[in-house]
């Protein structure tokens, strides 16, 4: 497995991830993409951080561990703001949504 | 291990494309653990773990049960409009870029593994610099999951608004 290889599967989660954030409009597939483009980029800091000179450093561990912190907090909102608006407007697609005010 | 990444990305094509939504979490669920197998492959035992115990256990957990909760009342059938297919388009644009940038970068072509066993990811050593040097980040980053729990409750909570009643499906 060499470096080039990760960073390419890397690329393609990403452009998964992209394409089903820019594609569809149900609330919770577009955060399922979002959780596919955070996956890449914690992908990319881990074969980074193996791939340099001094693996003994945890730089690149330490980021992902955070980057799956902030991720979870963030899907959890996320998920909280559909069930509240879907209670409020029956509603889960983001292009009929027109209300936001409480 | 060619093969665990190619795995990783048929799973995450299915939880892109499948129709059904809770097929699409499941696979969600797959391309997460086979992530943190990908992790661990690297050497990353930690988070590799993480990944699966947060990735899989928690927030895939979590979204099939937002799926399951909010089940639509009408089927919407999610054809492709103009704007959709400009959007993938510019995906993949983009992702053709990023190809292109990785491929066309000189990079190490050796083998990731090779000094993996002269300095491995210890959980010990990356608890100690979670004590240490990463005190306040990890300090921080439990206000923000704290704050994240309960505005998600407050947010989520069974609770009719003003001038709203109550609902005869809760």
């Amino acid at each position: 497995m060499t470096l080039s290889m990760v960073l390419l599967v890397s690329c393609g989660l990403f452009t998964l991830g992209l394409i089903a954030a820019l594609t569809h409009t149900h609330a919770i597939r577009i955060l399922i993409g979002i959780e596919l483009m955070l996956g890449a980029a914690n992908l990319n800091f881990i074969a980074f951080w193996r791939a340099g000179v001094d693996p003994g450093a945890l730089v690149g561990v330490m980021t992902v561990l955070f980057a799956i912190g902030i991720a979870a907090a963030e899907t959890a909102l996320g998920l909280a703001l559909v069930l509240l608006v879907r209670r409020r407007s029956r509603e889960v697609d983001v292009d009929r949504i027109r209300e936001l005010n409480g | 291990m060619p093969a665990l990444l190619l795995l990783l990305l048929l799973a995450a094509a299915a939880a892109v494309c499948f129709p059904n939504l809770i097929h699409a979490t499941l696979a969600l669920a797959l391309a997460f653990a086979l992530l943190g197998a990908a992790f661990l492959a690297l050497g990353a035992e930690f988070a590799g773990f993480v990944q699966i115990l947060v990735n899989v256990g928690a927030v895939a957990v979590l979204i099939a049960f937002v799926v399951l909760i909010t089940r639509p009342e009408r089927i919407t059938i999610d054809l492709p409009s103009g704007a959709a297919w400009t959007g993938a388009l510019a995906a993949l644009v983009l992702g053709a870029t990023l190809v292109f940038c990785v491929v066309r970068t000189p990079l190490d072509p050796g083998p990731l593994m090779r000094g993996a066993a002269a300095a491995p990811s210890s959980a010990k050593a990356i608890g100690t610099d979670l004590i240490g040097a990463y005190l306040l980040p990890l300090q921080l980053l439990g206000l923000l999951l704290t704050a994240a729990l309960v505005g998600a409750a407050l947010l989520a909570r069974d609770e009719p608004g003003p001038g709203e009643s109550e609902g005869p499906d809760r």
